[in-house]
């Protein structure tokens, strides 16, 4: 008896991993098998291993702010960028096009992760390609975790934003801009904290951002964003001027605000 | 390029680790037990206990399975699809997963249970239980999910006397090493107004 115990044991320890292992890699192949033929129409996609990478902590701390980062290898063949997060209910977190003033070469955001899950970062080019690349993410329930700060009363400062330059010494070729939108973002899965009913959704849609009168990238979102939107971009490093950003949200509410983009450190 | 990118995520990554240490250290402060239920959002921390019942970590209930007769509740809820979702957005919730063998029952860890739905829920637990009130139930959902600390609580209120709370739900069995298995939820015939 005992020693048939030990044989169960050892057997699940030499076996039972891998085996389960394989079967979640299965499903999840399965999964995102399923999604990429509904967003992308059966065209066929490309390991992106040479061309785009995605960044992601392994572990979340906080599912309903998970920082992720996507950066480009060739960004002048890029025409946009989706960030697909499979195992939320509404995975296209954001698709990016980017317009003649925009540079592709990186893209940061904050979202919510519902579920453990595979996270996909696919490279659109100007030719049509598609190119993938995916992380895992453990962090669940970030679609039902509530948007702390946001009482009805909050709403007042909707749609404000900010923008940080991030500039470091390196930034010879471009420079990154950080866009901060106040906005709850709510999915309409998480409850209001004083009424217990569900909050309704309201989310960022579209976001433009111009430079100059030139478009500089397009932003297509919905409930998969985080509260408050954060969006990271590169700008060219010699381009300054008239920054302007307009976001719409599931309301119809339209947000625009102008930033004078200076010379380096603003 | 990566140059370029290197020192916003590594100082972010600074950041968030010493926030995940200090944070660890408040979750880890008691969350104490509610009068009645947790009204509100159901994903957040947990207490340690539930008066009434046992509180079970995997390794026990591995061997509580093992001996066969337990049942298993799963009280995660089932996402809600916004109304206002723009016509071209993909909804496709991803397969629901659980461990092998259980009940999957959404709503019935609510604060304010739908009456439909509670209904259903002694009725199926009179079913499972063959009408004795001593089997052993084991309640969860998701790791930081109070639904399924309500829902052992309400079992504990029907008069069910072999509760059992598996606090670190689906995602923390699958994290001790078994399996999970797609599962689809059960409700009453009737949808709820």
């Amino acid at each position: 008896m005992k020693r048939f115990g030990w044989a169960v044991l050892a057997g699940a320890v030499l076996f039972g991993g891998p085996a389960l292992a394989q079967d979640d890699e299965a499903a999840r192949a399965a999964r995102w098998s399923d999604l990429a033929k509904e967003i992308f129409g059966g065209k066929p996609l490309q390991s992106g291993d040479a061309k785009i990478a995605l960044e992601a902590p392994e572990r979340a701390f906080d599912a309903a702010l998970v920082p992720v980062s996507i950066s480009v290898q060739n960004p002048a063949d890029v025409k946009s960028i989706y960030l697909v997060i499979d195992g939320n209910p509404a995975p296209v977190a954001a698709h990016v096009t980017f317009g003649p003033a925009g540079d592709p070469k990186s893209l940061k955001l904050r979202v919510r992760v519902d579920q453990y899950t595979n996270m996909h970062a696919v490279e659109e080019t100007k030719d049509g390609a598609l190119y993938e690349t995916h992380r895992f993410v453990k962090a669940s329930g970030g679609c039902s975790a509530p948007s702390g700060s946001y009482a009805a009363a909050a709403l007042a400062d909707i749609g404000q934003m900010k923008l940080r330059v991030l500039d470091g010494p390196q930034a010879v070729n471009a420079r990154e801009v950080q866009l901060l939108i106040r906005h709850p973002n709510f999915n309409g899965m998480q409850r209001d904290p004083q009424t217990q009913g569900f909050t309704p959704a309201r989310f960022l849609k579209s976001v433009d951002i111009s430079l100059n009168g030139e478009n500089l990238l397009h932003l297509d979102s919905d409930i998969s964003l985080a509260a408050d939107p954060a969006i990271t971009f590169s700008v060219p490093a010699q381009g300054k001027g008239k920054l302007v950003v307009t976001a719409r949200d599931s309301d119809n509410a339209v947000f625009e605000h102008s930033f004078d983009l200076g010379e380096g450190r603003s | 390029m990566q140059s370029l990118n290197a020192p916003f995520p590594f100082r972010f990554f600074i950041a968030s680790a010493l926030a995940c240490t200090l944070l660890a250290g408040f979750a880890r402060a008691e969350v104490p037990e509610p009068q009645g239920f947790f009204m509100g959002p159901l994903h957040d921390d947990v207490p340690a206990t539930l008066s009434g019942a046992r509180v079970v970590h995997p390794q026990e209930l591995a061997s509580l399975l093992e001996q066969g007769n337990a049942v298993l509740i799963d009280a995660a809820s089932f996402p809600r699809k916004p109304e206002n979702l723009p016509p071209e957005a993909i909804w496709k919730p991803a397969p629901h997963e659980n461990i092998p063998g259980s009940i999957w029952i959404p709503g019935i860890g609510e604060g304010d249970i739908d009456k439909n739905i509670e209904a259903y829920f002694r009725e199926r637990l009179s079913a499972l239980t063959g009408s004795a009130f001593d089997h052993p139930l084991v309640f969860y959902c998701h790791p930081h999910c109070r639904a399924s600390w309500n829902a052992a609580k309400r079992a504990i209120g029907y008069g069910y006397s072999n509760v059992i709370w598996f606090p670190e739900g689906a995602e923390g069995w699958r994290d001790a090493g078994h399996s999970l298995a797609a599962a689809e939820p059960e409700m009453p015939s009737r949808p709820s107004h």
